[in-house]
């Protein structure tokens, strides 16, 4: 496959836990580019200049220095930059954060109004399923 | 010597007087008869044929008798042999030679040893020949053949001189015998004597029998009967050295000093028997200084010292001193020893293999090459003509052992034990023979147990020891018991007592010691039980403390993260790339092992979620809880169980990490362990962890409840009830979402909530404070979850701000309030009034629950 042809999805965590978990764990990893987003404002900055086909994003923000948080607080801090960059999400593409909405699925409705491609991973999914949910066509 | 005796019958005949009769009541002497013999001699040389010469040899055959005479011997002699009666002429040769071998010719003395050759009188055949080869000799004529012809008949007068050995006994001796010795380890003695008497009815000479009653009767305590019973034991089978240390011992406790003679002669005997045995040969050296004799003392515990233990040496040193002085002194004047009882005379030979086997124990005794190759020449032969005479086997056995051939020998005794399986002492030499040869001690075993069955008593000791020796206890007590019951004055009694005592003391600690084991087993599974079964699970907790659902949701928040969710996203995929094998394996092996175990900073998956469930623990425990998520818990137990797991997993993932190559083996050993370990964390359901959390801090809304805790405010305030209306636009819905708030806290909020709207500080009034309530649910619009919003309307004057709230005192009024909304992720704000009537609204925003779908 080439370059032109790989897709591109946006990882923002404030590690790289997630980012070496596909790069290392999911044989599909090779197929698509990963750019990773260490706080909302550099992945505003990623949007901007590439176009993504898929964003992942973590939940807990605590290891990130405060004054880089979205204002409400680091332990769901993946809510806000979501819903922060909900305008500069492309229609279709697919948005998965860290969190188990399996006892909230009215909490899932109400988040989708605003990041309408919004979902999540049930607990114990392997990381090879997330990627192919990311890069489901 | 014909012509000699037809000489003198003339000489005699010429020279007799006329035979006339004696007057009748006439008594004669020797002389009257010896010249009326002659007179009818002359008689008779006158007339051959008639009477007279046969009254002339019964004349001199009465005067013989009165006036014994050689000449008149040999004269009878002549007379006998010239009326062809040679056997009489021979008998008064012999008669003769007996009274001066010297008067007869060498040809007369010839007859007299040849006769008592035929007639199996070996020693006075040897004694003839003897005389014989001297008068030779002195006669400068050769006796090489009369010497020649001596050896033979020595050697049979030294075997007629053997006792035969006894013969099998019939089965049912040997059945009363096996009755006895039952009945003798039962402690019935009289049973036990009653089936020995029969047992010796039939075989009288039946050793093992004799022995059992030799124990019988020792334990009876009736000494005199069991030393006779030993004694003919002793004189059965002179061999056996159980029988002759048990007679030695009772012996030795007689009062007199010729029965102490003889217990030493028999200790000797059992020593010289079994030189192995050395505490035999330690009762022989104290004896012998018992009895008073030094040398032979000192001499018996020198050799017993020769192989003795130090503690042994420390244990005699003092009597060896003692000994040795007492030889010093008395080197002056030697004392005698005792004189040695003498053994009993052996029966004549029955059959041809015993006299063969005779002979061949005679030559044994010489111990010679050439005596020892001839014995058992003479023992194939024996066995030969009987192939169940047991003796011969036997015999070939000790002269096997004694040239060194271990395995002939061994061959030998199991040849005499198929002859003849009774006979213990057989199995008891072959067993000793098998014991030299170390591979063959379960065979030697096996024949120490036949032995047994045969009736040998050291046979029950040896197995006692065998049973000791490979840690069978309760055997060996068996056997040295059976040894001490039935040979209680055994060589080894001592002994055998001594080790029941022992083990059964070993025995009695070893049931206190799995006793003891059992309780503490007991004790511990006890405890585990206790332990598995006791405690709470996490739910159970929460239940009962739902106050804590508010400190235990981030901990249990920190779990999910961990392991729940990390734990998935990695576990079961880096087991397909390890399993895959090569360099891929190796790098998600090095992944796994930094996120599982931690690096740097990083604690890693096992040790954050093992922290967050200390960290529940030790929330528990400040309620006196214990939380058994281990056991007790159907959902935490798989989150420990994965944990486990992968503990598990930590040396072979850092192993794989470090290879270039990892071997398909260890690879999918790993794989196996971490697919485990996945499959737990999906069956640790995080959502039914969070539903226990749930339950615990659901909280319902009801306006009912509000207005009792608002009647006792105003009572407890004093002041006049006021109602609470429920007030429209934002009236309270039914049902209103669970709240996600501990029950204590939410009175505290209210109480604190009603006693500010009742007590205003900075008016007076003359009516109740107006309140409202309203509630509203709503969703927060950047998480998505369920929020309560619910407002308290007054018409209290005045205006009050949020920021005018904040910051008062945290343990009065406001300050509490606000505290209690910070602890459940609350928040308050002052709106203006929702309704008339009502001057603003103090509006709480609390968590709430999701409502089940």
């Amino acid at each position: 496959m080439n370059a032109a042809a790989r897709k591109v999805l946006l990882v923002i965590e404030d590690g790289t836990e997630y980012v070496d978990a596909f790069t290392r764990l999911a044989p599909a990893s090779r197929e698509v580019e990963l750019l990773a987003a260490p706080d909302a404002s550099a992945a505003r900055r990623l949007l901007a200049e590439r176009r993504v086909d898929g964003i992942f994003l973590d939940v807990d923000f605590s290891r990130t220095p405060a004054d880089r948080l979205l204002p409400g607080g680091a332990r769901d801090q993946g809510f806000r930059i979501a819903s922060a960059l909900a305008p500069l999400f492309e229609p279709g593409v697919p948005i998965v954060i860290a969190h188990d909405f399996t006892l909230e699925p009215e909490r899932l409705e109400a988040l989708r109004e605003r990041v309408p491609a919004l979902e999540g991973i049930v607990d114990g999914t392997p990381i090879s399923r997330v990627l192919e949910r990311l890069t489901a066509p | 010597m014909i012509a000699r005796v037809g000489l003198a019958l003339l000489v005699a005949t010429l020279a007799a007087p006329p035979d006339e009769p004696s007057p009748a009541g006439c008594i004669k002497d020797g002389g009257d008869l010896y010249a009326e013999a002659d007179a009818l001699l002359a008689e008779a040389s006158r007339d051959p044929n008639g009477p007279a010469l046969a009254r002339a040899r019964e004349r001199l055959r009465a005067a013989r008798r009165l006036s014994p005479s050689v000449d008149r011997t040999l004269q009878g002699a002549d007379l006998a042999f010239a009326t062809g009666d040679s056997e009489e002429g021979v008998d008064l040769l012999a008669a003769a030679a007996e009274r001066n071998a010297g008067r007869l010719t060498p040809a007369e003395l010839y007859l007299v040893a040849r006769r008592a050759e035929e007639r199996r009188r070996w020693r006075e055949a040897i004694a003839r020949y003897a005389a014989l080869a001297r008068m030779l000799d002195e006669r400068g004529e050769d006796g090489s053949l009369i010497q020649a012809h001596l050896r033979p008949l020595i050697l049979e007068a030294e075997a007629a001189e053997v006792a035969p050995p006894g013969a099998e006994p019939p089965v049912e001796a040997q059945l009363a015998l096996a009755d006895a010795r039952r009945a003798l380890s039962a402690g019935r003695l009289g049973e036990a004597r009653e089936k020995l008497s029969v047992a010796l009815h039939l075989a009288p000479t039946y050793v093992e029998a004799l022995d059992a009653l030799g124990a019988v009767e020792t334990r009876a305590g009736h000494t005199s009967a069991a030393i006779r019973a030993y004694r003919a034991a002793v004189a059965a089978d002179p061999g056996r050295v159980e029988t002759l240390s048990a007679l030695a011992n009772l012996l030795w406790g007689e009062p007199d000093r010729a029965a102490k003679e003889e217990s030493l002669a028999m200790l000797d005997r059992a020593v010289t028997l079994r030189p192995d045995l050395r505490p035999l040969m330690r009762r022989s050296a104290m004896r012998w200084a018992e009895f008073g004799d030094a040398p032979t003392a000192l001499e018996r515990l020198d050799r017993f010292l020769q192989n003795a233990t130090p503690q042994e040496r420390e244990e005699t040193r003092a009597l060896r001193e003692t000994l040795a002085r007492r030889v010093r002194e008395a080197s002056r004047t030697p004392e005698t020893a005792p004189s040695k009882p003498a053994e009993p005379l052996p029966p004549e030979p029955a059959s041809g293999a015993v006299a063969l086997w005779q002979k061949a124990r005679v030559l044994a005794a010489r111990g010679d090459s050439e005596s020892l190759a001839t014995a058992l020449a003479l023992l194939a032969e024996a066995e030969a003509q009987d192939p169940s005479f047991a003796s011969a086997p036997e015999l070939a056995a000790s002269i096997h052992q004694k040239r060194g051939e271990g395995d002939k020998a061994i061959a030998s005794l199991e040849r005499a034990t198929e002859a003849d399986p009774s006979r213990a002492s057989t199995w008891e030499g072959l067993a000793r023979a098998l014991e030299r040869d170390p591979r063959r001690s379960a065979t030697a075993e096996d024949a120490w147990r036949r032995a047994a069955a045969a009736g040998s008593t050291e046979a029950l000791f040896q197995l006692g020891e065998a049973a000791e020796k490979k840690g069978r206890r309760s055997e060996a007590i068996d056997f040295y018991r059976r040894y001490r019951d039935e040979a209680p004055a055994g060589s080894r009694a001592a002994e055998a007592a001594a080790a029941v005592a022992r083990l059964e003391g070993q025995k009695r600690a070893a049931v206190w010691v799995f006793v003891g084991a059992v309780a503490l087993a007991a004790i511990v599974g006890a405890v585990a039980l206790y332990r598995r079964r006791s405690g709470r699970s996490f739910a159970e907790w929460l239940n009962e403390y739902p106050a804590r659902a508010a400190e235990a949701r981030p901990v249990l928040g920190r779990v999910r993260h961990e392991a729940l969710k990390h734990g998935g996203l990695l576990l079961s995929d880096g087991a397909a790339r390890i399993e895959a094998g090569g360099r891929e394996s190796v790098e998600a092996a090095r992944l796994l092992s930094t996120r599982l175990y931690g690096e740097g900073n990083s604690a890693g998956l096992i040790a954050e979620t093992q922290g967050a469930i200390d960290e529940l623990r030790a929330i528990a425990s400040q309620d006196r809880v214990r939380l058994n998520l281990r056991h007790r818990d159907a959902v935490f137990s798989w989150l420990v169980k994965g944990l486990e797991t992968l503990r598990r997993a930590h040396r072979p993932l850092e192993r794989i990490a470090e290879e270039e190559d990892p071997p398909a083996e260890a690879t999918r050993r790993l794989a196996r362990i971490l697919n485990d370990a996945a499959r737990s964390f999906v069956l640790a359901s995080g959502t039914e962890m969070e539903r226990s959390l749930d339950r615990a801090a659901a909280l319902p809304v009801r306006a009912d409840a509000l207005r009792a805790l608002l009647a006792r405010v105003a009572a407890e305030i004093g002041v006049v009830q006021p109602e609470l209306e429920t007030i429209g636009g934002v009236g309270v819905e039914s049902p209103l979402p669970l709240l996600r708030m501990p029950a204590a806290d939410w009175e505290t909020l209210w109480r604190n909530l009603f006693s500010n709207a009742l007590a205003p500080k900075d008016e007076p009034r003359g009516r109740p404070v107006r309140l409202g309530l309203s509630a509203q649910k709503r969703r927060d619009p950047i998480t998505g979850e369920p929020r309560l919003r619910i407002a308290l309307a007054d018409d209290l004057p005045g205006a009050l701000s949020a920021e005018q709230l904040r910051g008062r005192p945290s343990d009065r009024g406001w300050g509490v309030i606000e505290e209690v909304l910070r602890k459940n992720d609350g928040a308050f704000e002052i709106a203006p009034s929702p309704k008339g009537g009502f001057t603003k609204a103090i509006v709480l925003d609390l968590p709430a629950l999701e409502e089940p779908a």
